[in-house]
């Protein structure tokens, strides 16, 4: 037995007019789930305390909470000292005890054609990877759309896919998708990362349903116009002022010795808009050893094509991108996007290691900078944080240049193609990222994607500053204590 | 008085498990269909925990009549036969039913549905989705039932059933803030599941208290067979709080194998011509003996073995039991499990005929509430095809039956007025009763049962049976009802067992010898009501 501390979230609607959190030591024996605490604390301190739970072993979907703000299985989650536990972020009828009924209602039903219609193997091979569902809706209590927009969720639109693919339906799917709000979806990644069954709704079910759409005429205008513009220029966004690209040379060799040797792949909107952030972080990799190979050839990783379901010339982006390392004999890519970097290491089978900028420097470990005296906060890129597992890389490197205060990993709404599709919703998001920025009270926000840079820019009053540009500002105030030191 | 909230219907069916959902769809087709649930429906009962499968001869080289006897074997012929062969006559059909209504069952490379060996059968006829089989059974009958026009009440605590004189006329319910709802109707289907929850180890989900048993027992109806408790023989034991959870059967008809602490296949010397796939009640014997006679592991199980099997066929067949496992600190593809027998399913129950009538006028009973299918053990994949077939039977001759003046009594409600203000005002944490009530039936009716250990079981039933329980708000009335119910079907369990004086199936009295086979016992069903109980004789076969 041991014994745990524990603050649950309370509230009753006819007494409290708020939720009220209350702190409770059970004595639960080793190995308990977070489900076994509460049940510690309604059989031996507060049996009005409510729940709701059934099968306890991971199969009902009945006992989602949130522990420590996470969505979890009560019943799975292994118990630990000092947690808070709350209900999903979703309507509260009493503790931790959600209405999920009008929320399941909305999960589309197979209709039966009336002729009988058999499946085959195949299609119960495609289908049984969507099926694992067990209707939780940890996924929903995770989205950011679902907040702002009438977006079903993920777990509606999973069951959408489940359902085209099935021969035995009679229903369009594809249209009750779109009308569901398709094309809401920032691909933030963050509801299969709390899924219990780790079912990939964003790529096995969001994106494949666009696809569809898109053969369907349904994708939406401004989403076409990047696809037309890459197939045009092999970009995603206008230029209009001179790329990095064309700034930069064939090769930009370090400062000191060699550590490394890596080819960039810059991406379009460091390519074309950033320019200033990518040449920063050209800088920094100077000066900590890292040799530099630019192939200017290169092209649209094609990520704003895939998660828009706007699939036809994906295959050329990637086969020439491909090429033109692999022509170079180049055996590690850095990327400085996210959004790139995740496209490349999840929806191309590379001949070639792909690493973002962050895993770069600190696996060869960076030369200190000076400290500054700010307060920075750190906004997670979802395509970093969740799409390649980058969490503690960039709060060790920005750890030695400024005070970090964290905030909420939360997307900023400029993703999935969001940010031009659906400018509103991404809007609402970024006003909410606005907010959490400003509960932090740091001078300035850091973050290490370009489209989360732009975006954020937009809905905060601090400034919004790539990684690799405040560490080049720790390096320059080192340089100028020096040089003053030599004076 | 009467509630001010009363519900009128035609058919009232209470439980939303496989048996009752399948019910509803189907009296829906003949009148107003009230389902009512103490869960989210599709959530709660154990259909959707159930991870093995469901038998169904599909084949040519299979045939009802050999999955008739292996199922009236595995029962050590104590099954109603009549209900035998209607459940694997039909079982191919509600098979059907749910393929066609989008099931995603396992399929072959020729594109069949996919069956795979279990316990005690002579055919490969379990037939399956991975090991979450109820779970895709559930989604599929979900979506069936939001698509006909049945009125779901959803956390909803059924407390009794509503009489008039012996006829069933409806139920009484408490809705989730305990205010009594009124339920009348012509039929009313009971397909509340099992009750093994009044076990301390159990692989039941929160809802099997055995409210079903203890609501008809109350109403006057009959029940068969009580005794009859199936232990399945691998449960979790580890960490203590996850004791009981099912570890499939489903694992042993993949190719696990068990081993005692000595690293032997001990089924050798229990079933050696069926081994790990021998029935339920041997193998749950064979475990249970070997851990007492000192060679369990230090967890208090045996090891059940897959490391031998390729990755590949773990990971698509047994994906549930991989990550639950692994959630636990045991990958499964190259450690053993330790396991040890777990109360999971109670074969008796509602004394019914084939067309699911109880012995009371307008009360109905499909699935695990209901007695006579499986005998004295039931064969793994049987109860899933069991709540199919049945549930259907129900819910026709329910939707069937005629309109009746629906009258309730109203004393019988003023009672429960009187006894639910009584819980407002006690002082038992009815928590306590249950755990106390556990740790009886497991000390006291377990695999291993004798006269004196199940009369002594008895009594401290009966003495929790008049403790005055204290219900916190309204809101916890319904934990107060269900405790008395688990303490009444507990009763009826020790009271059976006591009745039936001679080992069969999953029955054992250790007390006394045997002196015939099973196919040649001179007993039949035992049966227990408010009327009378005793145990039905029979001519023995020469």
């Amino acid at each position: 037995m041991k014994e745990l501390t524990v603050t649950v979230r309370r509230f009753d609607p006819d007494v409290d007019k708020e939720p009220r959190f209350v702190t409770y030591t059970v004595r639960v024996s080793e190995g308990a789930r977070v489900l076994n605490v509460l049940h510690a604390i309604h059989d031996s301190i507060d049996p009005t305390l409510s729940y709701r739970y059934s099968c306890a072993s991971g199969q009902c979907g009945s006992c989602a909470v949130r522990v420590n703000g996470e969505p979890v299985l009560a019943c799975m989650e292994e118990a630990k000292d000092r947690i808070t536990i709350e209900p999903l972020n979703l309507a509260v009828k009493k503790d931790l005890i959600t209405d999920l009924v009008p929320r399941l209602d909305q999960i589309a039903s197979l209709l039966p054609k009336t002729e009988v219609v058999l499946p085959k193997k195949a299609d119960i091979d495609a289908i049984k990877p969507l099926k694992d569902c067990i209707e939780c809706l940890c996924c929903v209590s995770a989205c950011p759309a679902v907040d702002v927009t009438k977006f079903l969720g993920p777990t509606a639109m999973r069951q959408e896919m489940r359902l085209a693919l099935d021969p035995r339906d009679s229903g369009d799917r594809i249209l009750d998708a779109v009308r569901d709000g398709l094309f809401t979806c920032t691909t933030c990644q963050a509801c299969w990362k709390v899924c219990p069954k780790k079912i990939e709704t964003p790529a096995k079910a969001i994106e494949k349903l666009r696809a569809h759409a898109n053969r369907r005429g349904f994708t939406l205008p401004r989403h076409k116009e990047v696809a037309a513009m890459v197939k045009e220029t092999g970009r995603s966004i206008p230029r209009t002022s001179e790329s990095f690209l064309e700034k930069v040379g064939d090769v930009i060799e370090p400062d000191g010795p060699v550590k490394a040797t890596v080819g960039l792949f810059i991406g379009c909107v460091y390519n074309l808009r950033q320019q200033q952030s990518a040449l920063d972080a050209m800088e920094v990799l100077k000066r900590n050893g890292i040799r530099v190979i630019i192939p200017k050839e290169q092209v649209c990783c094609g990520s704003p094509l895939i998660r828009t379901g706007q699939l036809a010339y994906v295959d050329e982006l990637k086969q020439r991108n491909i090429e033109t390392f692999t022509s170079r004999g180049i055996d590690t890519v850095l990327t400085m996007c996210a959004g790139c970097g995740t496209t490349l290491k999840h929806d191309y089978q590379t001949p070639f290691t792909v690493i973002d900028i962050n895993e770069l420097l600190t696996q060869y470990g960076i030369e200190a900078p000076a400290k500054l005296p700010i307060k920075a906060t750190y906004h997670d890129p979802c395509h970093l944080m969740r799409g390649q597992d980058i969490h503690d890389q960039p709060r060790e490197l920005i750890r030695q240049v400024v005070d970090l205060v964290e905030m909420p990993s939360i997307c900023c709404g400029s993703g999935g193609g969001v940010r031009a599709g659906n400018p509103d919703e991404a809007a609402a998001l970024g006003k909410r990222r606005g907010e959490e920025i400003k509960k932090t009270g740091a001078e300035i926000v850091i973050t290490s994607c370009p489209f989360c840079e732009f975006h954020i820019a937009g809905h905060t009053d601090k400034p919004v500053k790539n990684i690799a540009t405040v560490l080049l500002e720790g390096y320059r105030e080192k340089d100028r204590k020096t040089a003053a030191g030599k004076d | 008085m009467l509630a001010d909230e009363v519900v009128d219907c035609h058919v009232l069916v209470i439980g939303s498990g496989g048996a009752g959902v399948r019910a509803a769809i189907e009296a829906s087709q003949y009148g107003d269909t009230v389902l009512i649930s103490k869960t989210i429906v599709g959530k709660g009962g154990c259909t959707t925990m159930a991870e093995g499968g469901f038998n169904a001869v599909l084949r040519e080289q299979d045939s009802c009549g050999i999955h008739y006897e292996d199922t009236l074997k595995g029962g050590a012929y104590l099954n109603d036969p009549e209900l035998v062969n209607i459940l694997t006559k039909e079982a191919p059909l509600r098979m059907g039913d749910l393929v066609k209504w989008g099931a995603v069952f396992d399929f072959t490379d020729a594109d069949e549905i996919a069956q795979r060996p279990f316990g005690g059968q002579r055919f490969p006829r379990t037939c399956y989705a991975g090991d979450r089989t109820g779970h895709e059974m559930m989604m599929t009958l979900v979506d069936r039932l939001a698509a006909t026009d049945v009125t779901t009440l959803q956390e909803y605590t059924v407390i009794d059933l509503l009489r008039d004189g012996d006829t069933v006329t409806g139920a009484i319910a408490l809705d989730e803030k305990g205010t009594i709802v009124l339920m009348k109707a012509d039929s009313t289907v009971l397909a509340t599941g099992g009750g093994t929850k009044v076990y301390d180890i159990s692989t039941n989900s929160s809802s099997g208290t055995g409210d079903g048993y203890a609501m008809g027992y109350r109403a006057g109806a009959e029940l068969i067979d009580m005794e009859m408790v199936q232990f399945h023989p691998t449960g979790a034991v580890f960490p203590y709080d996850a004791r009981g959870r099912l570890v499939t059967e489903a694992v042993r008809g993949e190719g696990g194998v068990l081993k005692n602490s000595q690293g032997e296949r001990f089924m050798k010397t229990y079933d050696p011509a069926r081994m790990e796939l021998s029935t339920r009640d041997v193998v749950a014997r064979a475990i249970a003996t070997e851990i007492l006679k000192g060679r369990g592991t230090q967890n208090g199980g045996v090891h059940l073995d897959v490391t031998h099997l390729p990755r590949e066929q773990i990971e698509s067949r047994l994906p549930v039991m991989l990550e639950q496992f692994l959630k636990f600190g045991v990958d499964i593809r190259t450690a053993p499990m330790e396991v040890a027998p777990t109360a999971h399913h109670i074969m008796g129950g509602l004394r019914i005929t084939p067309e699911c009538r109880t012995t009371l006028p307008g009360l109905f009973a499909c699935g695990e509430v209901s007695g006579g299918v499986h005998g004295a053990n039931r064969l793994g994949g049987n109860a899933l095809a069991e709540t199919q077939v049945f549930g259907k039977r129900a819910g026709e001759a329910a939707g069937k039956a005629g309109k009746r003046q629906k009258t309730a009594d109203e004393r019988q409600v003023d009672t429960w007025q009187k006894r639910l203000d009584g819980f407002l005002t006690g002082s038992m944490n009815p928590a306590q009763v249950r755990k106390k009530l556990q740790l009886a039936m497991w000390q006291g009716a377990g695999i291993f049962r004798n006269a004196g250990a199940l009369e002594e079981t008895l009594q401290t039933i009966r003495q929790l049976q008049t403790v005055n329980l204290k219900a916190a708000s309204a809101r916890n009335l319904a934990e107060c009802c269900i405790v008395q119910n688990m303490c009444l079907t507990a009763s009826l369990i020790c009271r059976s067992a006591l009745l039936r004086t001679e080992s069969r199936g999953a029955h054992v009295r250790t007390d006394i010898t045997a002196t015939h086979d099973a196919e040649y016992s001179p007993f039949g069903h035992t049966f227990v009501s408010n009327a009378r109980e005793g145990i039905e004789t029979r001519e023995v076969k020469a």
